[in-house]
């Protein structure tokens, strides 16, 4: 458009537009995009209590941040059902952080300075918590609960974490796969903090249970070419391929493996967060014997576990209850903040925090847990499973709960 | 015995890519459209092949309708929103990209963010001698040859290839012969949209369906095109070739996220020194 036409139009409709294209604007950014209420349902007498959920429906990790969600939707519309807490309704406020760090720092300032929700429970990648931390703890004085398996390290005061550690999810594996694989393993990871934390206490466990690691190597976060590396591996004579490379390359990866004739020779695969749903990936004949360590698996088959099975399954048909995405680490972080909120009978951020310290459920996904005090990490049941025909079978239980090993 | 697998594996890595990079290629080449919506037309393929499976539907069937159901969605896309970006490229690359974000999340939703595998119609590998080689890689190379040559002809022996040179080298002269250069584009970009369509099926059982499988092509795919110089469908090819070779041989020598870096220096060298593409020196 040249100045002739900007002239020539009358003042009045480009002012209407500009009006109109301005409350657009506002209208988009008050209200965001991604952000979801949900109000208790039935008639309550007293204000809801605020529970903050921010994770990643949309974007790269919405395979774990959409069951996350539904898990808390779940577990709140079930305490609203049994009463609510203290005599009052759980209200619950979703943002979508969509997989973007510095969106979602936004998305929890609005929880935290806008909504002052009473507590937040989110994020599934490490990258995502350290980015929301601060915001929801330090400047926010509001608890955090992070529900996802992570590499530990993580000692923020007011922040617990609810899945699963190294320690717990290397320390009856790594001895199991020694005896059933062999000594020879190969570290292949994606390049982050999450597989070069969890390889260095995996190394240290494979030497102290007399393993050898024949190589650790690091790849771009979406590589899919893995042939140099499928080759060193047939020609080292590894035994074990200890896996933290990710979805989507992973499953190019295990192809490449079972085509050059890894499992044919006797190797074994292994992967921690491998879950029921993650099988999926991959074709099952390219894992067959693949095995994983993780807080639940379907396999465990109990009747707890079964009837939510049963009733996430009625709700949401659309993804599956699995412990890889964080959905284990959800119930138990609602239930047992729960636990902590009847204790305190406050929903204020010290004396919740004070009862979290110790707080304790008797039943869960993989059976009951509860907090190792002064660690804000849990101590939890952990099971070896193995895929079989494109299924998991449990080998093996822990000894009762498993220490975090973590902030002690 | 490691030069066999090696070199099968850089060969079965540069067909996958030269498969991915023919689509923007001949869009890119003879259209002059950056199409940012290229990785998530690769998606479209995939995904048509899991519906299939899903439906109970034999893979092959799916890999055949690919190419067809991409080419039609690239054919509304270009009457609807393409067309206008024409005069624009700057406006077309980010006109695609918003294009190609809306489909990946759709498909995302859709698949519930989840990610599953796709058999292969050819399962396992052979053997030569100790070496085993994948079978589905071995057809893949083979499809890609054939594609390649097809493509070629089309562009360079048929009335149809001529006119969209026509069409791309002088647009004024191409009307006044006779020739309606708004259908030859729209005929051109769901060629190419098709030919995504077609890696995106091909590739599936070698990766997995989600909805991020096109993203890590996107990026080395428009190097390719780069490299090949524009304008120029064998360039792009060559292109393709050596981005995929470099890619897969690297991490034999150096630490696959120093090779991933690697790949670009090796490639901004080379534009440095040929900056009118790689063929150019035998094109003229």
């Amino acid at each position: 458009m040249n100045n002739d036409d900007r002239s020539s139009r009358p003042l009045s409709a480009s002012r209407r537009l500009f009006l109109q294209r301005t409350s657009l604007l506002t209208g988009m950014i008050a209200l965001g995009g991604g952000s979801y209420l949900y109000n208790p349902k039935g008639v309550w007498a007293a204000a809801p209590i605020k529970v903050g959920i921010a994770t990643d429906l949309t974007g790269a990790i919405s395979w774990g941040g959409i069951p996350n969600s539904q898990v808390a939707k779940m577990v709140i519309d079930q305490i609203n059902k049994g009463g609510g807490l203290l005599g009052r309704p759980l209200q619950m406020i979703l943002e979508d952080t969509a997989t973007n760090e510095q969106l979602a720092v936004t998305k929890v300032r609005k929880l935290v300075t806008q909504d002052k929700v009473d507590v937040v429970f989110g994020g599934i990648t490490s990258s995502m918590r350290n980015a929301i931390k601060d915001t929801i703890v330090n400047r926010g004085k509001t608890l955090y609960i992070y529900p996802q398996l992570y590499e530990g390290k993580e000692c923020t005061p007011y922040l617990f974490c609810t899945g699963p550690t190294p320690a717990q999810q290397c320390d009856t594996l790594i001895p199991w796969l020694i005896k059933n694989g062999g000594k020879k393993f190969y570290l292949p990871s994606a390049d982050y903090v999450w597989p070069h934390t969890l390889n260095a206490y995996a190394r240290k466990a494979i030497v102290k249970n007399g393993g050898e690691v024949i190589g650790e190597e690091y790849f771009p976060v979406d590589h899919n070419e893995y042939s140099a590396t499928v080759n060193k591996i047939m020609s080292s004579g590894v035994n074990v391929v200890f896996n933290t490379t990710i979805p989507p390359g992973v499953a190019a990866f295990f192809k490449q493996l079972y085509e050059a004739g890894f499992l044919k020779n006797g190797g074994r695969l292994s992967c921690v967060y491998y879950d029921e749903n993650a099988i999926t990936i991959t074709p099952p004949h390219e894992v067959e014997g693949l095995a994983s360590c993780l807080d639940y698996f379907r396999a465990i088959n109990d009747p707890f576990g079964n009837q939510l099975q049963a009733e996430y399954g009625k709700l949401f048909g659309n993804t599956s209850y699995n412990a890889g995405s964080g959905s284990t680490g959800m119930y138990r972080g609602i239930k047992l903040w729960e636990a902590a909120v009847k204790e305190a009978k406050s929903v204020n951020r010290e004396p919740v925090a004070a009862a979290l310290d110790h707080a304790k459920i008797s039943d869960g996904p993989g059976g009951g847990c509860e907090m190792v005090p002064g660690t804000r990490h849990v101590k939890m049941n952990m099971y070896t499973a193995v895929s079989k025909g494109g299924k998991y079978e449990i080998v093996e239980k822990s000894k009762g709960p498993v220490m975090p090993g973590e902030c002690a | 015995m490691t030069i066999i697998p090696f070199l099968f594996d850089v060969l079965a890595y540069s067909a996958i890519f030269v498969l991915v990079v023919l689509g923007l290629g001949v869009i890119a080449s003879m259209m002059g459209i950056f199409n940012f919506a290229h990785g998530e037309f690769v998606l479209l393929g995939a995904y048509t092949v899991y519906l299939f499976i899903d439906n109970g539907l034999p893979v092959w069937a799916g890999m055949v309708a690919a190419p067809l159901a991409v080419g039609a969605v690239g054919l509304a896309l270009e009457r609807v929103a393409i067309r206008r970006f024409y005069a624009t490229p700057i406006v077309a690359m980010l006109g695609t990209y918003a294009i190609g974000l809306a489909l990946r999340e759709t498909v995302r939703s859709l698949l519930g963010g989840q990610f599953y595998s796709v058999t292969a119609p050819l399962i396992g590998s052979f053997s030569i001698g100790e070496i085993s080689v994948s079978r589905w890689r071995t057809a893949v190379i083979l499809i890609t040859v054939a594609v390649m040559v097809g493509c070629y002809l089309l562009l360079t022996r048929t009335r149809f290839g001529l006119q969209v040179r026509a069409a791309l080298e002088n647009p004024a002269l191409a009307r006044a012969s006779g020739i309606s250069t708004s259908r030859v584009y729209a005929a051109t970009f769901a060629f190419g949209a098709a030919l995504a369509g077609l890696a995106g099926g091909l590739m599936v059982p070698i990766y997995a369906m989600s909805a991020d499988m096109g993203v890590p092509f996107l990026i080395k795919s428009f190097l390719a095109v780069m490299l090949g110089g524009m304008g120029s469908f064998e360039g792009a090819i060559a292109g393709a070739a050596l981005v995929g070779a470099t890619s897969a041989a690297l991490p034999w020598a150096i630490k696959p996220v120093v090779a991933d870096v690697v790949v670009f220096i090796i490639a901004i060298a080379i534009v440095k020194v040929r900056p009118e593409g790689l063929l150019s020196k035998w094109r003229n």
